[in-house]
């Protein structure tokens, strides 16, 4: 996967593509990553204002907000699969 | 040792497929997951068949020490995973299904941890046909408790035109659900190789390995029973 440093320099269209290949891969999962972070904390926090009111609820909100942070990190797992596709596959 | 930790890493995301051929059809398998994965089931087999045998058969008498270990396992699980359906029919009937299925993710995810093995649920097929294994269920639930008209009116709702939302909205359930879990152990094992091979070969993988062997292994595999447990009873449901 790792190439080696060579010392003559010589760009050619492969190099490029592959140093986009990487970038791309890069940027796809950090930009990717920000919805899910944002919807988690979201979630935890809200759950746990509920706790704080209403702490013999906290079983049955844990378990939600387990749930609902599942879901809304699926956004994030689409594009780490396409971030593996572009460094894999591509 | 560094010669074959760098090796780990040229060698990441590679599979090894057999071929078989019959007649005009190629059909191609994972050797290695498939081991993986009847690794799992005769662990889980086995695993049923010791705890077995230290039941006592008369329930007035003391319970013995592993009885009382499975009477709270069974108990954490019914009352955070089978609860969750809507009737108290449902929840018994299915409760064996998702047991199972949080069980067998569960010791896919922590079997990852081991040395030379991996988790089988780092392969989108063994995933991809869990999730199937749900759909299916779900389906076949919603045919038999509201019947075949129902079911099929159920795409229509609430108007006729958003037919081919409902449709695409099925297809995607299983399509997430195998991708979460597939896509969630593949990167914990990802980031404990590179970061094995590249920084520290020696302290730093027992920790991250408990963390994202360990913990989110059964984070994950509660969310995927959960997950079944939910698209079940919305199928269900009137």
């Amino acid at each position: 996967m790792l190439q080696e440093a060579q010392t003559v320099v010589a760009i050619s269209g492969a190099d490029i593509a592959l140093a986009a290949k990487y970038v791309a891969a890069g940027l796809c999962m950090g930009i990717g990553a920000i919805g899910p972070a944002i919807g988690e904390g979201m979630a935890a926090a809200h759950a746990l204002d509920g706790m704080a009111r209403q702490p013999e609820m906290q079983g049955a909100l844990l378990r939600t907000m387990v749930l609902g942070q599942a879901i809304s990190e699926t956004t994030g797992i689409y594009s780490l699969l396409i971030a593996i596709v572009l460094l894999f596959v591509v | 040792m560094f010669e074959q930790l760098a090796g780990l890493l040229t060698h990441l995301g590679e599979k090894r497929i057999a071929v078989l051929s019959l007649g005009g059809f190629e059909i191609r398998f994972d050797i290695m997951y498939l081991v993986m994965s009847w690794v799992v089931i005769l662990l889980l087999v086995g695993l049923a068949l010791l705890l077995r045998r230290g039941l006592r058969q008369p329930v007035e008498e003391k319970p013995t020490r592993t009885q009382a270990a499975l009477d709270g396992l069974l108990d954490l699980l019914k009352k955070q995973l089978a609860d969750n359906f809507a009737s108290e029919q449902l929840a018994i009937a299915m409760f064996p299904f998702i047991s199972t299925l949080f069980l067998y993710v569960l010791l896919s995810n922590w079997l990852g941890v081991v040395p030379y093995l991996s988790a089988p649920t780092q392969d989108i097929n063994i995933t991809f046909g869990l999730a199937l294994l749900v759909f299916f269920m779900s389906h076949v639930l919603a045919i038999r408790y509201k019947g075949t008209r129902k079911w099929l009116k159920g795409f229509l709702e609430p108007y006729a035109f958003m037919l081919p939302i409902n449709l695409v909205g099925e297809i995607a359930k299983p399509l997430s659900h195998a991708f979460r879990l597939f896509g969630n152990i593949l990167a914990g094992t990802f980031l404990v190789t590179v970061i094995m091979v590249k920084f520290a070969p020696v302290i730093v993988p027992p920790v991250l390995n408990i963390f994202f062997g360990l913990f989110f292994g059964a984070i994950q595999a509660f969310v995927f029973a959960i997950l079944a447990v939910a698209y079940i009873n919305v199928a269900v449901e009137e």
